[in-house]
């Protein structure tokens, strides 16, 4: 018999592989700034939401840090503090979100929050860091970018959710 | 297909309301074109219509910056890519010309009806 530590952990391997395949698709569309996402990551951090436990949850939002990180080579870069400040700020306020919220929030807004966070935090990097006050030329492309493509991975993850035989399987052996 | 719920709205309407706010900031600048200029710490501006010539320290070197007939453009970099030399004369208010290598970051700041589409994608290019 397999132990349940170990389907968990194969759990959390399964979802974080997914989310490097979609960075991998990401890098591949061409982008006006480096640093600037899509958020095609994001999906399986968001279907992990009532499937993980925190620690599941922050280990996945690790690994998909890390792994962006060797495929766009920018793990040793300063892109990388706007990877790691995006995703930690977008995946605290999507648990945030969810935790208050419960079945009252769907999946788009659960989205729409973690990208709002993403933005603002990598906003304010830039602001630190790269730009300084020149910052507000960037901020309307970012924003609005966010904006679009997290409604439609919310869509996504919503219509997900309730079509998968296989998500539903995994929501009811949550431990 | 599954409904959008209250709270999703009002993330939504949250987020389109920053968005839109992150645009009129754009139209809190000043009259006549300024060229502003940041260069490590430090933050430098000239006025567009008066013809100059400026080198900027940076850590690897100096950025030379020429304005003339109402145009900027890097005119010669220290930095290894060139990318701010290659990018060429800007002259509309929100165009930009950075030397990240070189920590050097120009803008021109001015009125203008930016907030069109067309617009935003001139800057991100």
């Amino acid at each position: 018999m397999i132990s349940h530590t170990k389907v968990r952990i194969e759990l959390v391997a399964l979802f974080s592989a997914c989310a490097l395949f979609l960075s991998t698709i990401e890098y591949m569309i061409p982008k006006p700034v480096p640093f600037m996402r899509l958020g095609l990551a994001n999906l399986p951090i968001i279907l992990a939401l009532g499937i993980f436990t925190y620690r599941e949850y922050f280990l996945l939002l690790l690994l998909k840090v890390l792994g962006q990180g060797l495929i766009s080579g920018t793990i040793f870069s300063y892109i990388i503090l706007f990877s790691l400040a995006g995703s930690l700020s977008s995946a605290i306020f999507m648990l945030l979100i969810f935790t208050l919220f419960k079945d009252k929030v769907s999946r788009v807004g659960i989205s729409l929050g973690g990208a709002l966070a993403s933005a603002i935090s990598q906003l304010f990097i830039s602001r630190l860091i790269l730009f300084k006050e020149a910052t507000y030329v960037i901020a309307p492309l970012f924003l609005f970018s966010g904006l679009i493509s997290s409604i439609i991975l919310g869509i996504f993850a919503n219509e997900f959710i309730v079509k998968s035989k296989w998500y539903s399987t995994l929501k009811e052996s949550k431990v | 297909m599954k409904k959008l719920t209250p709270i999703d709205i009002i993330i939504f309407i949250l987020f389109l309301t920053i968005g839109i706010m992150s645009f009129t900031l754009y139209s809190t600048v000043s009259e006549n074109p300024e060229v502003h200029v940041t260069a490590g710490d430090k933050e430098w501006v000239y006025d567009l219509s008066v013809d100059t010539t400026v080198s900027f320290e940076g850590p690897i070197g100096f950025t030379t910056m020429e304005i003339s007939n109402n145009r900027v453009h890097v005119h010669d970099s220290d930095c290894k890519n060139q990318i701010c030399v290659l990018t060429g004369w800007i002259e509309k208010p929100g165009e930009w010309i950075a030397c990240l290598p070189n920590n050097v970051f120009i803008v021109i700041e001015g009125h203008t009806d930016i907030a069109t589409e067309e617009e935003a994608d001139d800057i991100s290019y």
